[in-house]
């Protein structure tokens, strides 16, 4: 079952033709089916961000069309795209995007109550949530008195919360240690698996692109080429580092 | 590329921050030079004396002060806050702590000298604005606005102390700082501090425990001192409340789930809110309580004054015609009191004899004759009398006649030809006379007795004028034409001593209520006139405070909501969102001021029989309340606008 489908996605920013105008994206499709656990990878500036912010929504192409389980999401209006972002896609990113006035439980809850959700059932799911990502304990706690993992396990669970048909994540590890990012990228790949989620990461961190099940590359706005998991984690490790080095890009973070 | 080039270019590229900063001083040195043209103008000077209204003056005098240096701290803060990471990084890059100095005190003096430039041109402007508009709607017209060189120190010199206090502060702060916070300043999440619902609770009861201290002293002995106690012990209960009572009332709303997740947004930012701006709100949550409380006591007083004038006056113009100035027709008269536009629509004329009757301790009493026919002209009443019977009759509101109500059974009045005895029928005590003619008592005889006692008594026969208009408001002419013809040096008094060693003294008194309104607004006029200065003063700053505050934030709200948006909160939602956070931040210290005024009044009109007794106070309260809050929306609903462009435009 496709969750998600773009074709030829074309972003330019400024007016298209004059001088000073930059083609961020220059024609990129992609498909994912339910299940799916995919990064998007790059160097700096090749538009991994960009693709990200157009697949999910927050920012439109210039032209092409991106559909979601069956509806064309380009077409919608702004307050339209926001509803739907918050009933049918989650999202996570490198600064974790919890609200500093709210605690971690109700940050979790932040998508639920937007939907105006009974107090049970958000309670309930809170409870089966957090204890899925052993943030149990720190239910209570302000986003500042938390370290960064739990923080970010903070921010999976809220993307979690309505079940959406696709998780966006940008950078998730970008803030956070090896350890921790381990540590979260196991969380991804236990949703992936227990739950049966669909997620696209965007990353140029090769460690945590190695817990997807394909890596697509992209440069200069356009899919380079992609390559899919086979063996084990670490051959698919090497597998992209080779490619980063085709590509061109730095991979510092190994 | 120099140095002093990175910095100018620096400042241009942020030249909003530098101006809101410069506005927010020249706001203060507008605010003391208009005072101070107030404080120091010299016909102003001698009111005060004469009526002792220094306190009057004083207390606002104190209270802005007061308010600059929390304002000028405030604004610099914000100032500087902005200004912290640009310093950590110059730091870092190799700046000294004397270069620092060297650029904050060159920058904070050029801004300290356009500060005043402008301050006090602005400032001149507009006082001499205010002076013409209040002056005139007060009916000071004695007051005109001027100019002189004290009022030009004052404002200066305070502004200065206040202005460098505040960046010597924030200049040791950043040179002791070490170089990371300063770095860092800016992306550290605002903290939240202590939580405590008990001290909430504890906020509350301070808080109904001044109030009802007040209450119960406020007609005491020592009212004045208390007020200052209690006014204190007000004061920590707010900041208690305003920080710590969200917290309390966030526990007792997670005790209902239901209720709690629907309103957890707008309730936590509250409290959010709440605690990062205590200081803040409690400032202008105090600020409109004095503007309210100050104006209410003193339009009240008016009031009451006016009520008391108008009780005191039952007639429009009443005055008492001398035998010497009877040479005046009623024809003539009439004369000076036709006015189409303001007729007159009563004229009484009671003939008088009066009496003085010497005391044993050498005082003169003085006695009113007046016949039984006009004594029931004037009341309505239907009293006879037969033979050497008398009416005793006090011209006073009963409550006051206090030991003027002694009953003399027996009036002897010596005659030419021997004793004369009235006996008393009955005693009357009703005000139906403007008091202000010094005419109380009165004997009421009939009309034979009268002319009897006028043949064999030595007295002043006058005859007492009482008349009424369709407008008293507009009897300023004719009282002051009035006034001209009876006038003591074109017809002198009778000098002559009749009796035993008695002149006809104050010989020619009008009492009209245009006089006791005037005298009225003359006493209050002054009073009513700071207080209005005040609370415009106040008024703007409390606005300019909020205004600089939500706006001060507005990087972090921009980042906030674009957190929301990204997790799918519509443009709508969060518009409502924004729109709520305003409102907490408006309409917080505006409630809670006005509530506090209102028990501080409550408790206040307790001495003199409480509020229900008083109903125009009470009203003036909500006029003044109203008027504040109608001017109040107005700001919120402009920033609102000014907040929503700023925040969803960028999407």
């Amino acid at each position: 079952m496709v969750i998600l489908d773009a074709r030829n996605i074309v972003k330019i920013y400024g007016e298209s033709l004059e001088e000073g105008s930059t083609t961020a994206l220059g024609g990129i499709s992609l498909s994912m089916k339910k299940g799916e656990f995919v990064a998007i990878m790059g160097p700096s500036g090749s538009g991994k961000t960009t693709i990200l912010n157009i697949l999910s929504g927050i920012d439109k192409p210039t032209s092409g069309e991106v559909v979601i389980e069956g509806k064309a999401i380009s077409e919608m209006s702004t307050d339209e795209l926001a509803l739907f972002r918050r009933q049918q896609l989650g999202f996570v990113f490198q600064e974790f995007n919890l609200l500093d006035s709210l605690t971690v439980k109700e940050n979790i809850m932040l998508p639920m109550i937007l939907e105006k959700k009974g107090a049970a059932e958000m309670e309930e799911k809170v409870q089966s949530l957090s204890k899925f990502f052993g943030i149990d304990t720190i239910l209570n706690k302000y986003p500042y008195n938390v370290s960064g993992g739990q923080g970010q396990r903070t921010a999976v669970s809220r993307a979690l919360v309505n079940e959406p048909s696709i998780i966006f994540a940008d950078e998730p590890t970008g803030n956070l240690d090896s350890k921790t990012s381990e540590v979260i990228m196991e969380c991804f790949e236990k949703i992936v698996q227990e739950l049966e989620a669909t997620i696209l990461l965007v990353t140029h961190d090769v460690f945590a692109a190695s817990y997807c099940q394909k890596v697509v590359f992209i440069k200069d706005g356009v899919i380079h080429s992609y390559i899919v998991k086979k063996g084990n984690k670490k051959e698919f490790l090497n597998q992209i580092i080779d490619n980063l080095a085709v590509l061109g890009g730095s991979c510092h973070d190994i | 590329m120099t140095f002093k080039q990175v910095v100018w270019k620096m400042a241009k590229v942020h030249y909003k921050k530098y101006l809101l900063y410069l506005l927010c001083n020249s706001f203060v040195v507008m605010f003391f030079f208009m005072f101070s043209t107030l404080y120091f103008n010299e016909q102003i000077e001698q009111v005060k004396k004469l009526e002792s209204l220094d306190y009057v003056l004083n207390i606002p005098a104190i209270a802005l002060i007061i308010f600059s240096m929390f304002f000028i701290t405030y604004a610099h803060g914000i100032f500087i806050k902005r200004r912290k990471s640009e310093f950590g990084l110059f730091i870092k890059l190799g700046m000294t702590n004397r270069d620092i100095s060297k650029l904050l005190s060159l920058e904070n003096t050029l801004i300290a000298f356009l500060a005043i430039v402008i301050g006090l041109l602005s400032g001149g402007v507009f006082s001499r604005l205010f002076f013409l508009l209040l002056i005139n709607s007060v009916g000071l017209e004695r007051i005109s606005f001027q100019l002189n060189s004290k009022m030009f120190y004052f404002p200066i010199i305070i502004f200065i102390i206040i202005y460098f206090f505040a960046v010597g502060k924030s200049l040791y702060l950043i040179l002791k700082q070490n170089l990371l916070q300063s770095l860092k300043s800016n992306k550290v999440a605002e903290s939240i501090k202590l939580k405590s619902p008990k001290l909430g609770v504890l906020g509350l009861v301070l808080i109904i425990g001044s109030v009802l201290g007040l209450f119960i002293t406020y007609g005491g002995p020592h009212a004045g001192e208390f007020l200052y106690i209690w006014f204190t012990i007000t004061t920590v209960g707010l900041y208690l409340c305003l920080s710590q009572f969200m917290s309390f009332f966030l526990e007792l709303a997670k005790q209902n789930n239901e209720f709690y997740y629907q309103r957890l947004l707008l309730l936590t930012s509250i409290d959010y809110k709440l605690r990062q701006l205590t200081s803040i709100l409690m400032l202008v949550t105090m600020m409109i309580m004095i503007t309210i409380l100050y104006s209410t006591i003193i339009v009240s007083t008016y009031m009451l004054n006016e009520q008391e004038m108008l009780s005191r006056n039952p007639f429009d113009i009443a005055f008492l015609q001398p035998e010497t100035k009877d040479n005046l027709s009623i024809a003539d008269l009439d004369s000076i009191l036709k006015n189409e536009e303001n007729p007159v629509q009563q004229h009484i004329v009671i003939p008088l004899y009066s009496y003085y009757e010497k005391t044993y301790d050498g005082w003169y009493n003085l006695y009113n004759i007046m016949t039984v026919e006009h004594f029931n002209e004037l009341t309505s009443k239907e009293v006879k009398l037969q033979g050497r019977e008398y009416l005793h009759y006090l011209n006073v509101e009963p409550e006051y006649a206090g030991d003027e109500n002694k009953v003399i059974q027996e009036w002897i009045i010596p005659g030419r030809e021997g004793d004369i005895t009235y006996s008393l029928k009955k005693t009357i005590i009703e005000s139906n006379i403007n008091s202000f003619l010094g005419l109380s008592d009165f004997i009421i005889v009939s009309k034979s007795e009268l002319e009897f006692l006028k043949a064999n008594v030595n007295g002043f026969a006058s005859k007492l004028h009482l008349i009424n208009v369709v407008n008293w408001k507009e009897t300023r002419k004719t009282v002051e034409a009035l006034e001209g013809i009876f006038d003591n040096e074109k017809i002198p008094p009778i000098l002559d001593v009749r009796g035993e060693n008695i002149s006809q003294e104050n010989p020619f008194q009008i009492a009209s209520k245009i006089d006791g309104h005037n005298r009225n607004i003359h006493s209050n006029g002054m009073a009513f006139f700071v207080t209005t200065f005040l609370s415009i003063i106040f008024f703007f700053a409390s606005f300019i405070l909020l205004y600089l505050n939500l706006f001060s934030e507005i990087d972090k709200e921009k980042a906030k909501y674009q957190k929301l948006y990204n997790i799918g909160v519509t443009t709508t939602e969060v518009k409502r969102m924004i729109c709520r956070e305003i409102t907490i931040t408006f309409f917080i210290p505006t409630l809670s001021g006005m509530g506090l005024a209102f028990l501080y009044v409550i408790s206040m009109t307790n001495k003199i029989g409480g509020i229900l007794r008083n109903p125009e106070i009470l009203w003036q309260f909500f006029s003044v309340s109203g008027i504040y809050l109608i001017i109040q929306i107005g700001f919120y609903l402009f920033a609102k606008r000014k907040m929503l462009s700023h925040l969803i435009q960028e999407k």
